[in-house]
């Protein structure tokens, strides 16, 4: 029987040396395909034999230089993917979120020392309209920290709409059924649309819900009804009694749609439209 | 392996990770590394110059850089492209280490490429970590070493870690003789480690 190896194929009467240059070498390594029963790891002296190397240095040096570009080639493969870059948009917005809550909450409780009148009770409890009435009268660096929050919100929104106008490229189907933020979020927390596409419906429904999960799993708590699906209109504005069916309903339409987005990915008009009605059939009864 | 004090270090370039240096060495910091460690323990396998190791679960390279000082060569599977993305970087500066970017699960993937080694230490977050050292025996020297460690908690994270770690050790005794298995404690929580023989 033929064993193929990086340096050559060998065979019981002897070895076949690999012919090329680095790029065929590492051509060669993409194409050997080995079935796990029949591994036998190489031996130096074979490569040797072959006339491919003249010593266990030469060896190890060309077989570092064959693997470094073969893992470099594959690593840019697997960042070329079109879900990839969807993942860090998404993970950049959260992070703005989080950033501009923190800072916009700071400055509150800075105005409000330098205002020991102005309470915030009996006012509009949004942050919007808290940060224009600290517009009204800051000044200097607490001026310039406000303007910051307020640019990088700007800044967020944009993002945000950027995310779900590109999530309805690359998960048309997933987009359509929960909006095409809520779509590149849940595809991020199932690390990629490969991910995804290969997540039961019942971990989809459950994602984003880590912490009530595990205690569910470990404590004995309750079990959550919904993840991150829950931020959706569709399970948020259902009936209270209705929300967790409606949150498994979903999931399992969506664990479908991620299937047709990763191996189709084309919308699919017939599938949604039944998914919808599935969908709003579990919001009116109970 | 060289010990300066009660501190494990090795020799070779450093600034890999911001590693502190004393003495011209590198200090390998067992709350960062479970093979450190295992050694701070008391345990584990002595590395030594003409050892071939393989790696899996490489990951941004930090561990591999240590033993790389140590051995003649590591060769340095790992999965995800992110860390791969700094394995690349310390491979690139180190003679030594052949990196592959492959799913240990699946060890006809760098069939072709890993020689029989004296040592496989495998560090992987996975729930099917037991059969991954099953499948990779095949690359083990008739008288190598395997240390296995377990971060228990992602094969189960509501069992008992103690349950996992005899769920483990049944797994692999058909195929391995164990000599030792140790809690990493108190360097790192939920994590065992299994030394064996082939």
């Amino acid at each position: 029987m033929m064993h193929s190896y990086w340096f050559g194929d060998v065979e019981e009467g002897g070895c076949t040396r690999a012919e090329g240059g680095l790029d065929a070498l590492v051509d060669r390594l993409n194409s050997i395909s080995t079935s796990p029963e029949d591994i036998i790891p190489p031996d130096w002296r074979m490569a040797r034999e072959c006339g491919a190397v003249k010593d266990r240095a030469e060896y190890l040096e060309r077989l570092r230089e064959i693997c470094l570009r073969l893992a470099r080639d594959r690593m840019t493969e697997s960042f070329q993917g079109r879900d990839t870059e969807l993942i860090q948009m998404v993970m950049a917005l959260e992070g703005m979120d989080q950033a501009v809550n923190q800072l916009a909450e700071r400055l509150a409780d800075w105005y409000r020392i330098l205002h020991p009148e102005k309470g915030w009770k009996y006012r509009p409890r949004d942050s919007r309209k808290v940060l224009a009435r600290i517009g009204e009268d800051a000044g200097g660096s607490m001026k310039e920290m406000l303007d910051g929050i307020l640019r990088l919100r700007e800044i967020r929104t944009r993002l945000a709409r950027e995310i779900g106008d590109r999530a309805f490229v690359i998960l048309p189907n997933c987009a359509r059924l929960v909006g095409g933020l809520v779509a590149a979020r849940i595809m991020t927390l199932a690390g990629g649309l490969t991910g995804l596409s290969r997540l039961p419906a019942s971990s989809i429904q459950v994602l984003g819900a880590r912490g009530a999960l595990f205690s569910h799993l470990t404590r004995g708590t309750p079990p959550p009804k919904h993840g991150i699906i829950y931020q959706h209109l569709r399970v948020h504005n259902a009936p209270r009694g209705a929300r967790g069916k409606v949150a498994r309903v979903l999931a399992g339409r969506l664990a479908i749609a991620a299937r047709i987005d990763y191996y189709r990915g084309v919308l699919d008009p017939g599938f949604i439209e039944g998914a919808d009605r599935m969908i709003e059939s579990a919001r009116g009864r109970r | 392996m060289i010990w300066i004090g009660d501190t494990l270090v090795s020799a070779g370039e450093a600034g890999v990770y911001g590693e502190r240096v004393i003495s011209g060495h590198r200090v390998w910091d067992p709350y960062r590394s479970k093979l450190s460690a295992l050694s701070h323990l008391g345990k584990g396998v002595e590395l030594s110059g003409s050892m071939r190791v393989l790696y899996l679960g490489a990951a941004h390279g930090t561990t591999v850089s240590h033993v790389s000082d140590y051995v003649e060569v590591v060769y340095a599977v790992e999965m995800a492209p992110r860390p791969m993305q700094d394995l690349l970087e310390v491979a690139g500066r180190r003679k030594n280490i052949i990196p592959i970017m492959a799913d240990a699960a699946h060890p006809e993937g760098y069939a072709p490429i890993v020689e029989e080694v004296d040592l496989i230490f495998q560090d992987v977050a996975s729930p099917v970590q037991a059969d991954i050292a099953i499948r990779n025996r095949i690359f083990l020297s008739p008288d190598g070493y395997l240390i296995l460690v377990v971060k228990t908690r992602s094969i189960d994270t509501a069992a008992r870690p103690e349950d996992v770690q005899g769920g483990v050790g049944e797994a692999i005794r058909p195929h391995y003789t164990i000599l030792d298995s140790t809690w990493l404690l108190p360097y790192h929580r939920d994590h065992v480690a299994f030394i064996c023989k082939r």
